[in-house]
């Protein structure tokens, strides 16, 4: 089963010249087989008639002498006949009585006269059934008879050197020109496939070349002439342009989503503005009614400070976030901190419990990109406290060791529906409706070459992603 | 008179149908029939066509040459008449001393003597008769000398048949038959003619080859041409034997000699069969 994968590897511009060589071949084999038959038959044919001619003749010539056990005459006859037939073929002739002894051979020193015939019958045919074996000897036994009457055998020993060499030559003359024809048919069969299939071969190489990205063919290179291919690679070529703009979509919607982001925190971010604003116009209606009393302006004016410095905190970490990805930083805890800031609104509009515990140092973060990990936990954050609803519960947990950076996330919410989990876990196709943030998610950790792993434990839901640390710990 | 109408006939014959020599036509007295032996080189149609010619310019009459397989054959177509002469072996002539008259004897390398050879394969380490025991030897013909009495008489002066010193024996019925058969394999051994052996491996150098000579007779009386002994006086018969006499001095006979290897053809004696004789009485003698 194996060399069939491998076959299928081949280019189909190798594979259907091989093909085509393996039926000509077949074909050839089967051509010859006729041939080299037919030339048996016709052998045989000739064999047996010479075989036959042979006996007759010697019948008639010798039965009277066989009759008067006539050891010079039947000798005689022999000898002359051998002289006088044309060619090689007959070996050697013997002649016996009826009782199977030898009365003459022509060449009485392998046949003895008074010697039992027997020993030359062994593999002998009649003339009839001869036929060529691949022996270069072949034995014909017939019955000598005289006026209808079997009187005695004759066995005769037939050299058919000539007709094995002129099979041989036939098989080779057969084995190199059907190979020559072969090999010509199935090079000519190559070039003319190799030219047909060469805008496939094109489309092929456009695929495998572009890495994930396909490359459109050149509108010189389409065969107008075949209108089928013409067909197939304009559409190729819509597909390449199709699939580039889907990138760019993507591409763009993720863009966007950092923004996105901050608009679903923008209510929260307005009331996490707006409360210090209410407390500190206070504080500044105190100061105006009390100017004169210096210990409640001081208190005042502390209170404005501190409200003052938390808006300005708050501000910073919106102004972070969208300025990260065009800086590259790396990671620092401070960054975790930003994000608990940007969150806390968000969690405390709904009346949640915010469970928030950092473990990893300076030194863990280390090598990680600030941009991307932040904007991963945002987005599981942001889903984690949607899906929790009012009064629920949302935690984070981040912890660093052994070359890895773990973050998990946990809610209370119902769960994640298949869609979410398509989104989150898998790289196919994205189903209509819904967002790109957790999709994001999935390619920011897929570009870190981290994982994502997903469990639902009672009521609760836990995201775990699980980023290499690549220098930190060895650094 | 009647010798003239005789020769007049035969004149019209060998006119009319010189090519026409069967036996349908063996009823007219014209035609002078002579009977060849498988001494010969029984192959070799040039031979005998030169020989006829040669022999009929002899005679001044057309001749018919027959050949017949075995001595036995020629002996009895002499003494029945079917043929008027015959070049046949010094043994079927001693047999049939009393009936038959010489015409003539061929004269080999300077004498009208020829010997018997024992032949083996070239391989064979044999060197001796004694060592072909139990092996198969083929003879030329049981009324020949050399292809068979003289092999036949050496073992009888041991006390042996060639049926029970040889494994096997065949007739071949020609003397070149008993070197394709030693050649061959056929048999181990061979007892031919000696003359034959040696028109042989000029003729057919490949085929002596294959065999070699162990053994070698005495010089005995060479095949002689002969004759029914009462029509010795006969103007046909005598015809013949002039012209056998004469072949070494006619252009045609001349070819004809030297096509088989011979000089000349001599009256010859009776004494030059002693040596047959002998073996003859050996053999008989047990």
């Amino acid at each position: 089963m194996r060399p069939l994968p491998r076959f299928r590897n081949l280019p189909v511009t190798l594979r259907v010249p091989l093909v085509m060589a393996g039926l000509m071949i077949l074909l050839g084999f089967l051509a010859s087989q006729s041939v080299l038959s037919a030339l048996g038959k016709v052998q045989d044919a000739r064999l047996s008639e010479t075989a036959r001619l042979h006996v007759e003749g010697l019948s008639v010539a010798l039965g009277p002498s066989v009759l008067r056990q006539d050891v010079w005459e039947v000798y005689d006859i022999l000898d002359r006949a051998r002289s006088a037939y044309d060619g090689q073929r007959l070996l050697l002739s013997i002649v016996a009585d009826e009782r199977g002894r030898i009365l003459a051979a022509t060449d009485p020193r392998r046949a003895p006269v008074g010697e039992a015939v027997a020993e030359f019958e062994e593999g002998a045919a009649p003339p009839d059934a001869v036929r060529m074996t691949g022996d270069p000897v072949l034995r014909v036994a017939a019955p000598l008879l005289f006026q209808g009457r079997q009187i005695g055998q004759i066995v005769t020993e037939l050299d058919v050197t000539d007709l094995l060499a002129e099979r041989r030559n036939v098989s080779m003359w057969l084995l190199f020109g059907n190979a020559a024809a072969t090999a010509l048919l199935a090079f000519g069969g190559w070039l003319a496939v190799a030219k047909i299939l060469r805008p496939v071969g094109a489309l092929v190489s456009a695929m495998d070349d572009s890495q994930g990205a396909p490359r459109p063919i050149a509108e010189s290179d389409i065969p107008r002439g075949d209108p089928g291919l013409s067909r197939l690679i304009s559409t190729y070529n819509r597909m390449t342009t199709a699939v580039e703009s889907r990138a760019e979509a993507e591409r763009r919607l993720a863009e966007r989503e950092r923004f996105v982001s901050l608009g679903r925190l923008s209510s929260s971010l307005a009331h996490e503005v707006n409360n210090p604003l209410g407390g500190l116009l206070n504080a500044a209606d105190t100061i105006l009614s009390y100017s004169d009393r210096p210990e409640v302006v001081r208190q005042s004016a502390e209170l404005m400070q501190r409200g003052l410095s938390h808006l300005r905190d708050v501000t910073r970490a919106i102004l972070d976030e969208n300025r990260l990805d065009r800086v590259g930083q790396a990671l620092r805890p401070e960054d975790l901190e930003d994000l608990k800031l940007l969150f806390e609104p968000e969690v405390a509009s709904r009346a949640q419990r915010l469970h928030w515990n950092v473990e990893a140092g300076l030194a863990g973060l280390k090598g990680l990109p600030a941009a991307p990990v932040r904007q991963i936990v945002l987005n599981l954050l942001l889903n984690a406290g949607a899906a929790a609803g009012q009064h629920g519960q949302v935690g984070l947990d981040v912890t660093a060791g052994e070359g890895q950076f773990l973050i998990e996330i946990t809610d209370t919410g119902p769960g994640l529906g298949q869609a979410d989990l398509g989104r989150l876990l898998a790289s196919g196709p994205l189903p209509p409706g819904g967002g790109v943030g957790l999709r994001l998610v999935h390619d920011l950790v897929s570009q870190l070459e981290g994982e994502i792993q997903h469990d639902r434990v009672g009521d609760k839901t836990y995201v775990r992603v699980t980023l290499p640390l690549k220098d930190a710990s060895h650094a | 008179m009647k010798s003239r109408r005789r020769a007049l006939l035969m004149g019209l014959a060998a006119a009319a149908a010189p090519f026409v020599v069967t036996r349908g036509w063996a009823q007219g007295p014209a035609l002078f029939r002579f009977a060849l032996t498988p001494v010969f080189l029984d192959n070799d149609a040039a031979v005998i066509s030169a020989l006829r010619a040669a022999l009929a310019e002899g005679m001044g009459q057309d001749i018919e040459l027959v050949q017949r397989r075995t001595y036995q054959e020629i002996s009895g177509a002499l003494l029945d008449g079917s043929v008027d002469a015959a070049w046949t072996c010094g043994y079927p002539y001693l047999q049939h001393k009393t009936e038959l008259s010489l015409l003539g004897v061929p004269v080999w390398r300077g004498q009208p003597l020829y010997q018997s050879y024992l032949i083996v394969a070239q391989d064979d380490p044999a060197t001796a008769l004694s060592d072909l025991r139990g092996g198969a030897h083929a003879f030329s013909d049981p009324d020949s000398n050399s292809g068979f009495l003289v092999t036949a008489s050496d073992l009888a002066r041991d006390g042996q048949t060639p049926d029970q010193f040889f494994s096997r024996v065949i007739f071949t019925y020609g003397h070149r038959n008993v070197v394709r058969s030693v050649a061959g394999g056929l048999t181990r051994s061979g007892s031919v003619d000696g003359y034959v052996w040696e028109a042989l491996s000029s003729a057919e150098p490949d085929l002596t080859a294959r065999t070699k000579v162990i053994v070698r007779s005495e010089w005995l009386g060479f095949p002689p041409m002969v004759a029914r002994a009462d029509r010795m006086d006969e103007p046909s018969v005598m015809a013949c034997k002039a012209a056998l006499l004469g072949l070494s001095a006619t252009a045609q006979g001349t070819e004809a000699l030297k096509l088989l290897s011979l000089d000349a053809i001599e009256p010859g004696e009776d004494a030059l069969f002693d040596g047959i004789a002998a073996r003859i009485a050996v053999l008989s003698g047990g």
